[in-house]
């Protein structure tokens, strides 16, 4: 999986790289737009992360320009703009999803997960971990061939918990990703926690492989 | 009342009256000038009168027992002729020919005979054109005339009028699709008169300058968003990725998650005090007409786990579903806000109901009454927008521009928030 992230702040690019090399991804990486272009023209990713407001032009011209050429690839919008327009244009003009900064790095790692999963043309998006099989695109979970239910939100955090497997989930990028940005209550980590509880129960009663793990009251990790 | 419906009527108002007086004055000179002329000519018949019975004798005697129609001699004293001042007058006669009073020109004067010496008194009269007919026929020409010069004036100033006006009307055409939020000029029509060249002018200067600010301060904001926004995504980043590095290390990720979760609060106060000041500078012009009823159920539904999870019952009154033409987003956050109040100022097993109405929504909450100290400073507006949380300054920043009157108040038993739609979306 080649990954192209158009980024001109070098520390959140140097952050994002390491993440995405950990999770075992070839990345590549342009600070401005001519580098970015030249890159996108020249080779094919699989993701590219794109930032709106770059050196030498911005994140939407490279769309426009994409698609005069008739490239397609898996795009991103990471943009600390979090307007409307951008928005709305960026996803017009060809992006696959739109980001704003900032971002919990298990988000980005969910939100590329999904884009290519959408674009995937053969083969069913699903995970197999253990004795346990996501089904992304139906949204089931099945252990041992035996389908084990779960509601909509229980659903959201299982599979966030897939994607970032062994990974430690923090609270707020859980809630954020399952209950959305305007979830900031003043007790909503006894509420994630509740919840998690409860998903924990289902894996766990339903004897699947996958084990929910709490890492010393910080966060929450996917484990088999 | 339409400018050229103004114009008109003023001008065929004054044209009125100005004519009505006109047709006095023409009245009375003219009648002065017919009057000149008779009173002429009865002089005349007078003076050849007198010539002729001075100088034949038994004249006046003669034509005293023979008087023609136009003619009255009548024999007086002296003391009654010397009281006599010649005059003219017009009066009525009786014409036995035509059978009914005519008017006259009448010239009385007293004279006396140096044929026989003796005084008599004449009265010469000569038919004279009808005041009453003409004024009938003054005032008719006049009707007539009113009644052209009107048509014509209405007509042809209605041509002039929506002709001169033409770039008057199209820029004001133009001015009411103009939108500040989407950067574009109006066209400005061409125009040939200086005044409108000059208004155009203004227009043009108003709106350009209008525009840049508009612009400048959204890319203030946005800029302002992005410069902060980005050191902290990649504060939260590293952070995110020391918790790897250090997965053993369980005080060192204690420490640094409660670090993370300041930098979360950071980052939410942060957009909200965007979006907020995003409100007030009216940077979502997105309007559609919105179901509100549909929006807040939406809302609800995010919020079901929550309130479960709380055992807050949620229930809902009415059948309304208001419509309202607003921001999606905006209406979203509206409900957002409102409906997380409702719930973090509720108590365990509590109650949230919602009652929906044609022109007006309410949302109220069980709680106790420590919150009504915070949501009474909110209802008197006391200014302390700080204690208040973000959320309900928001609430009241999106219901503000849109003319929804929020409205706070306690009815005994539970928080009330009550959305009155009645003046809603008139911008």
């Amino acid at each position: 999986m080649k990954i192209l992230i158009v980024e001109d702040e070098y520390a959140l690019l140097k952050t994002v790289e390491d993440f995405l090399l950990a999770e075992k991804y070839v990345v590549e990486k342009a600070t401005d737009y001519y580098s970015a272009m030249e890159k996108i023209m020249l080779y094919e990713y699989d993701c590219i992360l794109l930032d709106i407001s770059l050196p030498g032009g911005s994140g939407l011209q490279i769309l426009s320009e994409m698609k005069k050429e008739n490239k397609t690839g898996n795009i991103i919008i990471i943009s600390a703009k979090n307007s409307l327009e951008d928005k709305v244009q960026g996803l017009d003009w060809g992006a696959d999803d739109y980001l704003t900064k900032p971002f919990h790095l298990p988000e980005l790692h969910a939100r590329i997960k999904a884009v290519m999963r959408r674009k995937q043309q053969n083969g069913k998006p699903t995970a197999t971990l253990g004795n346990s099989l996501v089904d992304f695109a139906q949204r089931q979970l099945h252990v041992n061939g035996q389908l084990l239910k779960l509601n909509r939100k229980e659903f959201d955090m299982l599979a966030f918990f897939v994607i970032n497997k062994d990974r430690l989930i923090t609270k707020d990028a859980l809630a954020e990703h399952v209950w959305g940005d305007s979830f900031d209550m003043a007790d909503s980590f006894d509420f994630v926690y509740s919840q998690v509880k409860n998903l924990r129960k289902k894996l766990n009663d339903g004897s699947s492989d996958m084990a929910i793990e709490n890492v010393y009251g910080v966060g929450y990790k996917l484990t088999i | 009342m339409k400018l050229i419906t103004y114009l008109i009527s003023r001008i065929t108002l004054s044209f009125t009256a100005i004519m009505l007086i006109w047709a006095a004055i023409y009245f009375f000179l003219q009648m002065k000038e017919i009057h000149d002329g008779i009173d002429e000519g009865l002089t005349n018949l007078k003076q050849e009168f007198i010539a002729k019975a001075d100088a034949v004798p038994g004249f006046a005697d003669i034509l005293k027992a023979n008087t023609p129609p136009n003619f009255a001699i009548e024999e007086i004293s002296e003391e009654e002729a010397a009281a006599i001042v010649e005059n003219f007058a017009t009066t009525g006669v009786y014409f036995p020919t035509e059978l009914e009073k005519e008017e006259v020109r009448m010239l009385t004067t007293a004279f006396r005979c140096r044929q026989n010496g003796k005084y008599y008194r004449l009265q010469f009269f000569i038919s004279t054109v009808e005041s009453d007919d003409l004024i009938k026929n003054v005032l008719f020409l006049l009707l007539g005339l009113w009644v052209a010069l009107s048509l014509t004036i209405f007509v042809v100033s209605k041509i002039i009028v929506a002709k001169a006006n033409k770039p008057f009307y199209r820029l004001l055409d133009e001015l009411k699709k103009f939108r500040l939020d989407n950067s574009r000029m109006i066209d400005l029509p061409p125009a040939k008169i200086r005044e409108y060249m000059q208004l155009n002018s203004s227009v043009k200067e108003l709106l350009e300058k209008s525009i840049r600010i508009f612009t400048e301060q959204k890319i203030f904001i946005e800029n302002a968003t992005h410069e902060l926004q980005t050191p902290l995504a990649i504060v939260i980043a590293k952070l995110e990725t020391l918790l790897e590095k250090y997965r053993n290390n369980g005080e060192l990720m204690k420490e640094i998650a409660g670090v993370l979760t300041v930098l979360n609060r950071m980052r939410r106060l942060n957009s909200n005090l965007f979006l907020l000041s995003k409100i007030k500078n009216r940077q979502f012009t997105e309007i559609r007409s919105m179901n509100l009823r549909k929006i807040l159920e939406a809302v609800l539904a995010e919020f079901e786990d929550v309130a479960a999870y709380r055992q807050i019952a949620v229930e809902q009154k009415g059948d309304a579903a208001p419509s309202l033409p607003i921001s999606e987003d905006l209406a979203h956050i509206l409900f957002t806000n409102l409906v997380k109040n409702a719930i973090v100022h509720n108590e365990q097993n509590g109650k949230i109901s919602i009652r929906y109405a044609a022109d007006a929504i309410t949302i109220s909450n069980t709680g106790n009454r420590a919150a009504l100290a915070l949501f009474e400073r909110y209802r008197t507006g006391a200014g302390d927008e700080k204690s208040l949380g973000l959320g309900l300054s928001i609430a009241k920043a999106i219901a503000d521009l849109y003319q929804i009157g929020l409205s706070y108040y306690h009815d005994g038993e539970m928080h009330v928030f009550r959305l009155s739609l009645r003046n809603a979306g008139q911008r």
